[in-house]
């Protein structure tokens, strides 16, 4: 019974588990740049309560890739954290292939919510697109 | 997918999933007093549900209107319990109110309060360009209503066949005694969310 009330609770509690990343590809000066938004709570929880900019940095970094057509991974720079609103603002910086042809895969917070979904704003010489990533979704290519 | 795809399909999945058992429960609730043959009526109240609480989404969402999260979340769970109540009061809904039009306003006012349930996410991560988040998630939630609305019409409809094996007559009392049923196990779930959510 005491389960039953806790697990309603649990579910009543009704968070949406989303993230936000926007990346830019940049043709004038070949550089990629990624800005990821994420709530602070769920970040936390997912740093085991340590959210410096290095405890950051390394679990963006292992958890969103970026590779090239080759299947070489697009090597990111950490280029600081912001925190407004309970939303912690990530930022990534790396080369361009000139070729294109990139492959994207953001699988934050996929290990704390089966119902994680993590949307990504893609900006391309001034085309916009988008993207969704659920728990298993494999790399999709950047539109 | 397209941007506006995304943003709908992120409505949908929240309001199908689990974790929104609050919003399910409080579509079961203004539901259950609807057969399958009323389903007009039903959607009505549904989509009326939906105006209320995209109001709110976008005043909140757009900064003009400040609500306590803590406040939100108590008031949402008061709605479903003012539901339930008003299915367990009113035997006649079709002959008060405008022929039972009032429902659908009913619907409206309280979508208000969930709409500032969902602001206070969308609000955060969305900053800049938040107009097609916020009406591709919309589109998202009525859509996933209705999911829930069909769904929930088959479950009910089990429920009213249960019943009639129970009663000894069949039609009104079968939905009445449904009504009662659905209403009371709702009331008393949302009616302990509002204890454990209480700000006071």
């Amino acid at each position: 019974m005491r389960a039953g009330v806790a697990l309603l609770v649990a579910l009543a509690a009704h968070p949406l588990h989303t993230t936000l990343t926007q990346i830019e590809l940049r043709g004038a000066d070949g550089s990629v740049q990624l800005t990821v938004r994420a709530f602070s709570d769920d970040l936390r929880a997912a740093l085991g309560g340590d959210v410096s900019d290095s405890a950051a940095s390394r679990y963006v970094r292992s958890t969103v890739t970026l590779v090239d057509r080759t299947g070489r991974a697009v090597p990111l720079a950490w280029c600081g954290l912001r925190r407004w609103d309970g939303v912690l603002w990530l930022c990534l910086r790396g080369p361009a292939p000139a070729a294109g042809g990139l492959l994207l895969r953001v699988g934050l917070l996929f290990e704390l919510y089966a119902d994680q979904i993590n949307i990504v704003q893609t900006k391309r010489d001034g085309r916009r697109g988008a993207l969704l990533f659920t728990r298993g979704d494999p790399p999709r290519p950047v539109p | 997918m397209s941007e506006l795809g995304v943003f709908v399909t992120l409505g949908f999945r929240h309001i199908v999933d689990l974790e929104a058992l609050d919003h399910i429960l409080f579509l079961v609730a203004l539901a259950a007093t609807y057969r399958v043959r009323d389903w007009r009526d039903a959607l009505w109240v549904v989509s009326a549900f939906t105006v209320g609480h995209s109001v709110t989404l976008a005043l909140a969402v757009t900064g003009a209107l400040v609500l306590s999260p803590r406040l939100v979340e108590f008031l949402i769970p008061l709605t479903i319990v003012a539901t339930c109540a008003e299915n367990l009061v009113v035997r006649e809904q079709r002959r008060i109110g405008w022929r039972g039009g009032y429902r659908p306003v009913f619907a409206a006012v309280f979508g208000l309060v969930h709409g500032a349930g969902f602001a206070s996410y969308l609000r955060s991560l969305f900053v800049d360009r938040i107009a097609l988040p916020l009406f591709g998630f919309n589109v998202g939630i009525e859509l996933g209503q209705v999911v829930v609305l069909v769904l929930g019409a088959v479950a009910l409809a089990a429920l009213d066949r249960l019943l009639a094996l129970a009663a000894t007559r069949r039609g009104a009392s079968v939905l009445r005694w449904r009504v009662i049923a659905v209403s009371a196990a709702v009331a008393l779930i949302a009616a302990r969310w509002a204890v454990e959510r209480s700000p006071f």
